[in-house]
């Protein structure tokens, strides 16, 4: 099939394909991100040293190497080493696996954002809840939690949009989300070969999503626009 | 009886011995000025008598019930603790009003979450505190939208919900304005002239001269001089003599 009408059809439904599991992996890796990097800015605020300098330190190791490294060594590591597929076979192995890295890798980078959001709250609030006889949960949650959430939306979004293409790495290992779909045309799938256009078509995809990430965010930002904190 | 004894306070941070020794006492409905210049140890001795921070020695006695004793309790339970701050209020230097409330929400939020009467009950108090202190308009304002004089009236209001018996205030004119501190000063007056019990740290001569029944002059985290307002005009110690001719 060469007429681009013909091949469009077949291009658009293996996309749509493909861009489901990356929407998966996305959506996978902010659930178990979000709660998990704040249990690890906890660990790295924590007054009880050993456990900062661990956790400082495995931040350290995840920022400081490429993601791409990261899900090479989770996904072949306990192959080679111990001789075991503890993510199991096929797609499924693959995905459970680059759920692992992706969800390890953003904890961390979030956490980080956490740990600025929160240490950014002036004291001053919490010592004005204490004077008013507030409990401690009572201050975190009627009075820092939401001011924390207003100085941690802009660099959110910010790793938010960068993991809608963070997720292509996930190529590496031969998941198949959009790209690898995307690719599939260029070296032969369902009759079709030697197209270059469907991967370049997978640009609209992420074009797209993170245009409509982007509102959410700028909405987002404007709900919480009516105080300054 | 007293309202308010403080007996032998001692504080150190560090190497930084900053109360020596403090003991006063205090009378229902007396207003006591705190003056004395930076680093001489009244903000530390105001954050004491709020539990937000813990003296190394001494006491201190609200209407007879020891609220705090070195000796015995250095870190009391957070429940314990919360009933404690409630004797007091504190008004900030910076207001630290709550910047994602109203000025409503500001002044009921304690009195919702600590269950203190109906809602109806405090809002309606929280709307009489709010338009005693001058800002009936400005009750659904957030505090962005604000003044620093008016902030500073709301976190006054915020302060009186509670009901305290001792109302403390941390040079609340400092981060003003000069053409503003004439209102916060005024709201002050007016809650002396209704005998609310107030200790308040300030730079302001003249207001502490006009408005306090007693002044205590601090020094090296000592009372190097106290007495009625006279004091400042006929000061007996150096000290206080060097310190006042620097104003």
């Amino acid at each position: 099939m060469t007429n681009f009408a013909e091949q469009f059809p077949i291009v658009f439904q293996s996309l749509n394909i493909g861009f489901l599991q990356t929407l998966k992996l996305f959506a996978v890796t902010l659930l178990g991100a979000i709660p998990l990097g704040l249990i690890i800015s906890f660990g790295s605020m924590s007054r009880f040293k050993p456990l900062s300098a661990v956790v400082r330190i495995l931040v350290w190791i995840i920022r400081g190497t490429p993601l791409m490294l990261q899900l090479l060594i989770i996904f072949y590591f306990p192959g080679l080493v111990f001789g075991q597929q503890l993510w199991g076979g096929g797609e499924n192995g693959r995905f459970i696996a680059s759920a692992v890295a992706f969800i390890i890798n953003y904890a961390c980078y979030f956490s980080e954002i956490y740990r600025g959001g929160i240490q950014g709250v002036p004291h001053g609030q919490q010592e004005a809840g204490q004077v008013l006889g507030l409990s401690k949960g009572q201050i975190f949650f009627r009075i820092t939690l939401l001011q924390m959430i207003k100085r941690i939306v802009p660099p959110m979004s910010n790793e938010i949009i960068t993991l809608v293409k963070d997720t292509s790495l996930a190529r590496i290992i031969a998941l198949q989300e959009v790209i690898w779909a995307g690719q599939s045309f260029m070296k032969g799938s369902q009759g079709i070969s030697g197209a270059i256009w469907p991967l370049f078509f997978t640009g609209v995809y992420y074009l797209i999503f993170s245009g409509l990430l982007t509102l959410l965010f700028g909405w987002i930002e404007k709900k919480l626009s009516y105080f300054k904190a | 009886m007293a309202i308010l004894e403080v007996k032998n306070i001692n504080k150190s941070f560090g190497r930084n011995h900053v109360l020596r020794g403090i003991d006063f006492t205090l009378e229902k409905g007396e207003v006591l000025s705190i003056i004395g210049s930076s680093g001489s140890g009244k903000t530390t001795l105001l954050r004491c008598l709020n539990s937000l921070e813990f003296a190394d020695e001494g006491q201190i006695i609200v209407s007879g019930e020891t609220i705090f004793d070195a000796a015995v309790n250095k870190r009391p339970s957070e429940s314990e603790l919360r009933l404690k701050r409630l004797h007091f209020g504190l008004v900030f230097q910076n207001f630290n009003l709550f910047p994602q409330y109203s000025v409503l929400d500001n002044v009921t939020l304690a009195s919702r979450l600590l269950n203190k009467g109906t809602k109806e009950e405090i809002e309606q108090y929280a709307l009489e505190l709010i338009e005693s202190v001058g800002l009936k308009d400005k009750v659904n304002s957030y505090p962005c939208e604000l003044s620093g004089g008016q902030q500073q009236r709301v976190a006054i209001a915020r302060a009186l919900a509670m009901k305290p018996e001792i109302l403390c205030f941390d040079e609340p004119t400092s981060a003003l304005d000069p053409e503003l501190t004439g209102e916060v000063l005024k709201v002050i007056k007016s809650l002396a002239d209704k005998h609310m019990t107030m200790i308040v740290v300030t730079h302001e001569m003249a207001f502490a001269h006009d408005v306090s029944d007693r002044v205590i002059f601090m020094d090296g985290g000592v009372i190097a001089e106290q007495g009625t307002p006279r004091i400042l005009e006929n000061p007996s110690s150096d000290r206080l003599k060097s310190f006042l001719t620097s104003f």
